[in-house]
């Protein structure tokens, strides 16, 4: 009997000491250590920085859509006050935006420091992309915020600072790039830098190259439903069963620019991120600023031409009801618009969805005529047009508030782990000329005589305030 | 080896084979309660210094097999019941042929109740410096509630039992002595028989829609499915000093359930049905057409059997119950079936050894409407919240202002949307627990346990092309589904020396615990698929994800019991703990406690003055550190790899923290146990001073390092406060019996320091809206959210954002009972209140958005504003929390012995109300809380954010139970 006790607490013993095994665990997950120098390393890091971008632009594009004019949330979905716009520091989605932007240049510096020296499959056209994409980061953070860190919780750099650094890189990856195309991509990624700083001579030799070599360029940055990338800007425009986002009335024709047919998840539309028709804004805008309204016409002219040869598709667009905080959106193509009191009311702006299918401009779109452009006959003419197709031409592709003169503040998460941020740059820069309390958005519309009549158009309020900072920078 | 030969066929063979070796003699007895001189049932008896015992049938009686006669002399049996003061009685010869009566003195002081949990082996509760609270089966055997947390609301004294939402299935919030950590859920550590259970501390982290704390789940609990069948008794332990012994997990306290493994002799069968109608508390919905809409009255049935008996040699015990209930959402969206399984055995292998093993299974599937705000419909948001005016065709939000025809059309989108949702949920889990008890000395007793708890939950969404064009959404139809594996290993291993000399007594206690767990969750969907068709196969795309969490952790502990004069103890233990969650720097950690125990009226001179009024003293104070340990694989810096375009796409993982380890909280506690007026009255106070070091924030680094939200210790969380509870013996007569529990518990929580990291959100929405936030100086989860001023004419001048608007956490708890008997009829009632806490009515607030109501915003504003701030003055929309709810009103009627005849030897026929009476100072249910928030951290919650979430139903239920 005893022995079977003795048996038994001997199993037990046993049974604890084998426990040894029971307290090991493994990890499946990734140690960076053991990722660092594996085959296609650097390849897998690159593809992950082409999803960090595209999560990127799903942060920024769609909420600075619907800070601009462009559109309204008229939904709870999103963010309810960017609108208005009254945008605070304490704001997440600040926060998300930096964030996301700020992990896009930390993963090139990780990928070009630690991953690509690490790996022997590296080559120049991958650094090429590397330094590129990290380049691009430190472009739309220079375009959508006044003041950043240029590293991790580092000094706050103005945005002069990280464009100079956005070219740094952009001119690291044309060194190493050997893809004429990409080269051409890359050349009008540095105009825009140039742009932005003002830097007129710079800013129209790189645009006039794109101009004479590819004016049809086209840089898209694709999204991936399946795998937990989709286009938000299509979802709020498109796929959402409540019209989350409603286009300014006078912007009606150029909604939705993104768009599925069947499954959403399979078919993600690509957002672009850099297109030929820039380099023609580039120089008709520096045609202006020298004073050459005639040369600002022709540059316009030839880039009707470039529009009109982007592709279009027919869809079906009837779920967009435009029902929501506002259920007055204009729904029939007999609606006529005035840009605001004192326009004239025009016709062709506002699409009847339920008539059949719509015509989309998945690339760029615009109102404008030639005969528009041969009617202005004044500087600030030309440039109100100007104003008005860079606002279409860009439309849903997150670069109206940038060019309305807004920004963003540095996060107020930024500011409790960063001591080098001081009160000042936690405020966003809305200009006084901006009316507040949703009226970019606003209109009146007149169901009985089929009239809408905008409150403000912010292309003539941006002729009015040309000289202005943060706006038309080769202007100055 | 021979050792392989020793399998549970071989002990049971050998069972067998030992049973003619003695020649053996019977006791035959009765238990009583002295004063009512009803008997007891499942009063354990044991043969004192050895394993062999009994317990009594559903009528008192027991049959108790002894040794021979010539060993029997001096043998003394030990009479214990939960409630009753324990009795010894020496054997003598003449007991060995007439019928023993025992008669055991009602304890409500419990003072020399044995325990178990938190102690390693049994203890009695005198030695214990720390506070105890048992259930017995008998406080919890009318309640017809088939929920273990739903069981113990307004049981526990100084724990408080919240169900967050009145959808089938939906967690409980438990809280007790205030929220230690802003990491961690408060859910004790439960276990069933010695082996932990999964109460669901890793958050559902793919997407589960309908559990998974995001906006449109109702998050579910594990806790709903741990059958109730066959249960002993419960013991709670608060967590600190109390809980030291089991180390790193055990910040929150312990829920054990000791299961019943025997009855006495022959088989003694019981069966129960309880029958009633189920109908949806309506008294928060702000429309009175909302209850017209979405809901419906239910039906609830539960028909249980079971059966036990046994000698002293072998024990079983069976319960089985199959429960339904429809719901009170239309179409029997809320539908909830459960099948419940518990068998328990208990064998003496030799005359020093015993075996005990218990098993259950449960089956359970569940229904689940859309709720929350998922951006398309869902029915409370759709009809509550104005969100009407946007879904489908588009109506006029404000219901009650509809036409009877435009109410119709309404209706009938509704009954469309609600009929095709098809939500469910599925758990089979399995669970046991085997134990060897050897006692090879009087005074030595060593446990060795081991159990696992395996849990399968699997849910299914399936959104139609039918919905999705009914909604008028241009998405496809898709099906997804979420499995949640979980397995848990406990093993357990402790002896415990008893050992007396003169005055002192040891009680030396030595074990080693090893538990792991590992989580599985998988998400396979499919998209583009047919409408009824429910494989992931069939669909056009299909995607799936996988999600892995596996710890181990591993500890020794000893504590040593020091008594002396059986009134003076000293109580001192220490766990060390390892644990694969911790950073590689951190090695093995310590947990200590120290306590003493005064039985003041145990001294001579108090037996002596023998005051009428005051019978017990028991004076003790105590300190001892619990922890939670950290997220399973936070500790390592890793490459997360995702697909992006048909390739592998790497970015930046966890940030990793070789100096991870578990958050720490020093529980410092004093208290006192009185008997008062004949002990007809129980008085328990404590104070307790609790401060959680090295607290686990997820908090967010600075947006221009990319990274995500990282794990680190730097926290400290205080919370003090408190606890009374009173147990009072109102009228003690032949006839009559009255009593009255009744209890109250403050708190004062405070976030002492965020170790200079920024605040961070548990839950909500965004900073410009409400969150319920982690500050330094406020307590854990406040809500945050825009402060509106009001000038002269009533209309907004100015706002100030993430204003602290109010504390989600209530400053005082408690619970109130009272049951009345009279001759065979019995009443009982339990209610539970809070004060001193707030809530966000986000609902009312939203109202606003799309014009269903301007509820509670100055006339001025709306008149030259409009609605245009409707998110600036948010304080307009927190209201107090503060809460009086009865959960259960019953009353039990026995049908007198005299009328049963031979078969049956009991009947009652009871009515019970569940939920039947809400007193709360806000419009909108406390309770019933937005399940996590899009933004939150998942895990740690208060609740205090109130959107789109159903109420629990009240229940009207007929129960008839019999044992023969």
């Amino acid at each position: 009997m005893h022995t079977y006790i003795k048996q038994l607490l001997y199993a037990a013993i046993l049974t604890g000491l084998s426990g040894c095994s029971l307290v090991e665990v493994q990890n499946p997950n990734v140690t960076d250590e053991s990722f660092l120098g594996t085959p296609q390393s650097e390849a897998i890091w690159l593809n992950g920085m082409n999803r960090q971008l595209a999560v990127t632009l799903n942060n920024t594009v769609h909420f600075t859509e619907i800070a601009s004019d462009n559109y309204y949330n008229n939904s709870s979905l999103s963010n309810k006050v960017f609108d208005i716009p009254n945008i605070l520091y304490s704001d997440l989605d600040v926060d998300n935006m930096q964030r996301s932007i700020a992990r896009l240049s930390q993963m090139a510096d990780y990928g070009l420091h630690n991953v690509a020296p690490a790996s022997r499959e590296t080559t120049d056209n991958i650094k090429a992309d590397m330094h590129f994409i990290g380049g691009y980061a430190y472009l739309i953070g220079a375009e959508l915020y006044e003041n950043l860190p240029l590293t991790a919780g580092g000094p706050v750099a103005s945005a002069a600072e990280r464009l100079q650094k956005a070219i740094e890189y952009i001119k690291a990856a044309d060194a190493l790039q050997n893809d004429p195309v990409k080269k051409q991509q890359y050349a009008l990624a540095l105009a825009r830098a140039y742009y932005n700083l003002g830097d007129k001579q710079n800013a129209v030799a790189y645009a006039d190259n794109v101009v004479k070599n590819n004016p049809m360029l086209l840089l898209q940055v694709a999204f991936d439903g399946v795998n937990g990338v989709s286009n938000t800007m299509q979802t709020y425009t498109f796929s959402s069963s409540t019209n989350t986002y409603a286009p300014l009335p006078r912007l009606d024709f150029l909604d939705p620019k993104y768009y599925h047919v069947g499954n959403a998840s399979t078919d993600q539309k690509p957002i672009a991120i850099l297109k030929g028709e820039e380099a023609f804004l580039i120089l008709a805008e520096a045609a202006l600023g020298n004073n050459n309204v005639d040369e600002a016409k022709t540059v316009l002219k030839s880039l009707l031409e470039v529009v009109k040869r982007r592709p279009v598709a027919s869809i079906d667009a009837k779920l967009a009801q435009r029902k929501g905080n506002r259920s007055d959106y204009p729904l029939l193509a007999t609606v006529e618009v005035k840009f605001d009191k004192a326009s004239p009311a025009r016709s062709g702006f506002v699409l009847d969805r339920q008539a059949g299918n719509i015509t989309v401009y998945t690339v760029s779109g615009s109102s404008v005529t030639e005969a528009d452009i041969d009617g202005a006959t004044t500087s600030d003419q030309v440039l109100y047009l100007l104003c008005l197709m860079r606002q279409e031409i860009f439309m849903s592709e997150g670069r109206r508030m940038t060019d309305l003169g807004m920004r963003f503040p540095v996060s107020q998460v930024e500011q409790q782990n960063n001591k080098n941020v001081n009160a000042e740059h936690t405020q966003a820069i809305i200009p006084s000329y901006i009316p507040g309390q949703l009226g970019m958005d606003d209109f009146t519309y007149d169901k009985a005589t089929g009239l809408v009549t905008m409150e403000v158009d912010m292309n003539k309020v941006l002729v009015q305030n040309k000289t202005a900072d943060r706006v038309l920078p080769l202007l100055k | 080896m021979k050792l392989y030969k020793v399998s549970l066929l071989a002990i049971l063979l050998w069972i067998v084979n030992t049973h003619p070796l003695f020649a053996q003699e019977k006791v035959h007895g009765v238990v009583k309660d002295a004063k009512s001189k009803n008997t007891i049932p499942g009063v354990s008896i044991q043969i004192a210094g050895t394993q062999n015992g009994t317990s009594t049938d559903v009528n008192g009686n027991f049959l108790l097999t002894l040794a021979p006669v010539t060993q029997n002399n001096g043998v003394t049996l030990v009479f214990t019941a939960v409630g009753y003061m324990p009795v010894s009685k020496v054997l003598n010869s003449a007991d060995r042929t007439a019928l023993l009566i025992i008669e055991m003195q009602e304890d409500m002081v419990k003072l020399d109740e044995v325990v178990v949990t938190g102690q390693g082996l049994n203890v009695s509760k005198r030695r214990l410096s720390t506070n105890v609270t048992t259930i017995s089966a008998e406080q919890i055997k009318h309640l017809p509630v088939n929920r273990i947390d739903q069981l113990l609301q307004s049981q526990i004294p100084n724990a408080q039992i919240k169900l967050s939402g009145g959808q089938a299935g939906s967690t409980t919030i438990i809280q007790s002595r205030g929220l230690n950590s802003a990491f961690a859920n408060s859910t004790p550590i439960i276990y069933v028989d010695g082996v932990r259970m999964d109460n669901l501390n890793t958050a559902p982290t793919i997407g589960m829609s309908l559990s998974g704390g995001i906006s449109q789940g109702a998050a579910t609990s594990a806790l709903a499915d741990i059958p109730v069948e066959n249960i002993e008794r419960i013991e709670f332990i608060n967590g600190g000093a109390a809980t030291t012994l089991y180390g790193s997990d055990a910040a929150n306290g312990v829920l054990q359930i000791f299961t019943k493994k025997n009855g006495s002799g022959k088989a003694s069968f019981n069966a129960s049905a309880d029958v009633g109608r189920e109908y949806a508390t309506n008294e928060y919905l702000y429309f009175d057409r909302t209850k017209d809409l979405l809901f419906q009255d239910g039906f609830y049935n539960r028909y249980s059997v079971g059966m036990d008996g046994g000698n002293s040699d072998f024990g079983y015990s069976m319960g089985a119950s199959y429960n339904k209930s429809t719901g009170v959402l239309i179409h029997n969206q809320n539908q909830l079936e459960k099948i419940d399984f518990r068998v328990g055995f208990s064998a003496k292998v030799l005359s020093d050894l015993t075996y005990e093993s218990s098993f259950s299974y449960n089956n359970q599937g569940l229904r689940r409407g859309r709720n929350g705000n998922s951006g398309g419909y869902s029915g409370l948001w759709f009809a509550e919240d104005g969100a009407s005016k946007i879904i489908g065709p588009g109506f006029n939000p404000v219901l009650d202002e509809l036409s009877e025809a435009e109410f119709a059309r309404v209706k009938s989108f509704v009954d469309s949307a609600e009929v095709l949702q098809n939500n469910t949920s599925k758990v089979n889990r399995f669970t046991t627990s085997q134990s060897l008890k050897f006692q090879p000395l009087k005074e030595l007793l060593i446990k060795g346990a081991f159990g696992i708890d395996s849990r399968q939950q699997r849910e299914q969404s399936v959104v139609s092309m039918a919905f999705n064009r009914h909604i008028r959404s241009n998405n496809v139809g898709s099906l997804s589904n979420y499995d949640r594996n979980y397995l848990g290993l406990t093993l357990d291993l402790t002896g415990q020396y008893d050992y007396r000399i003169n005055d002192f007594s040891f009680l030396t206690t030595l074990g080693g615990q090893l538990f792991r767990t590992e989580d599985r969750q998988i998400a396979y969907i499919g998209q583009d698929i047919r409408d009824g068709a429910l494989t992931v196969s069939q669909a056009a795309t299909r995607t799936s994800s996988e999600f892995y969490a596996e710890v181990a952790n591993y500890g020794l502990f000893l504590q040593e019991n020091i008594g002396f004069k059986n009134r003076y103890f000293l109580d001192m233990g220490i766990r060390g703990d390892g644990n694969s969650a911790f950073g590689s720097s951190i090695g093995v950690q310590y947990y200590p406690k120290v306590g003493f125990s005064y039985i003041l009226t145990s001294e001579p001179f108090f037996a002596d003055w023998n005051p009428k009024f005051i019978n017990t003293i028991k004076i003790r104070a105590n300190y001892g550190v619990a922890g939670n340990f950290p997220t399973p694989f936070a500790n390592e810096r890793t490459i997360a790899f995702d697909g992006f375009l048909g390739g592998q796409a790497a970015t930046f993982g966890q940030p990793g923290n070789p100096d991870l380890r578990p958050e720490k909280t020093h529980s410092r506690e004093a208290g006192v146990d009185l008997g008062l007026l004949n002990n007809k009255v129980s008085l328990t106070v404590n104070y307790f001073n609790n401060r959680t070091e090295d607290a686990l924030f997820v908090v967010p680094p600075a947006a221009s390092s990319g990274e995500p939200n990282v794990l680190r210790n730097i926290g400290v969380i205080s919370n003090k406060g408190w606890e009374f509870s009173t147990t009072v013996a109102l009228l003690e007569r032949k006839d009559w019996d009255v009593r009255l529990r009744a209890s109250a518990n403050t708190i004062d929580n405070l976030v002492v320091s965020t170790g200079g990291a920024p605040s961070f959100n548990l839950s909500g929405m965004s900073s410009r809206t409400i969150q319920i936030v982690v500050k330094e100086g406020y307590p854990v989860g406040y809500i945050s959210g825009n402060y509106g001023t009001f000038g002269p004419e009533g209309t907004l001048v100015s706002t100030t954002p993430q204003s602290f608007l109010g504390s989600t956490l209530p400053e005082l708890t408690g619970s109130a009972g009272l049951n009345v008997a009279y001759k065979n009829l019995s009443f009982f009632a339990n209610a539970d209140y809070q004060a001193g806490g707030y809530l966000s009515n986000w609902d009312k607030q939203f109202r606003i958005n799309y014009g269903a109501s301007t509820e509670g915003v100055p006339a001025e504003e709306i008149a030259i504003n409009g609605t245009a701030n409707w998110l600036n003055y948010s304080q307009l929309f927190v209201e107090k929390s503060d809460f009086l709810k009865v959960r259960t009103v019953g009353l039990v009627y026995a049908v007198d012995k005299r009328f049963l005849g031979n078969v049956l030897k009991n009947l009652s026929i009871g009515f019970t109300a569940v939920n039947p009476l809400n007193f709360t100072a806000s419009a909108s249910d406390p309770e019933a809380v937005m399940p996590g928030g899009a933004q939150g951290q998942g895990s740690a919650t208060t609740g205090g954010l109130n959107y789109a979430a159903y109420s629990a139903p009240r229940q009207f239920i007929g129960s008839v139970k019999i044992n023969f």
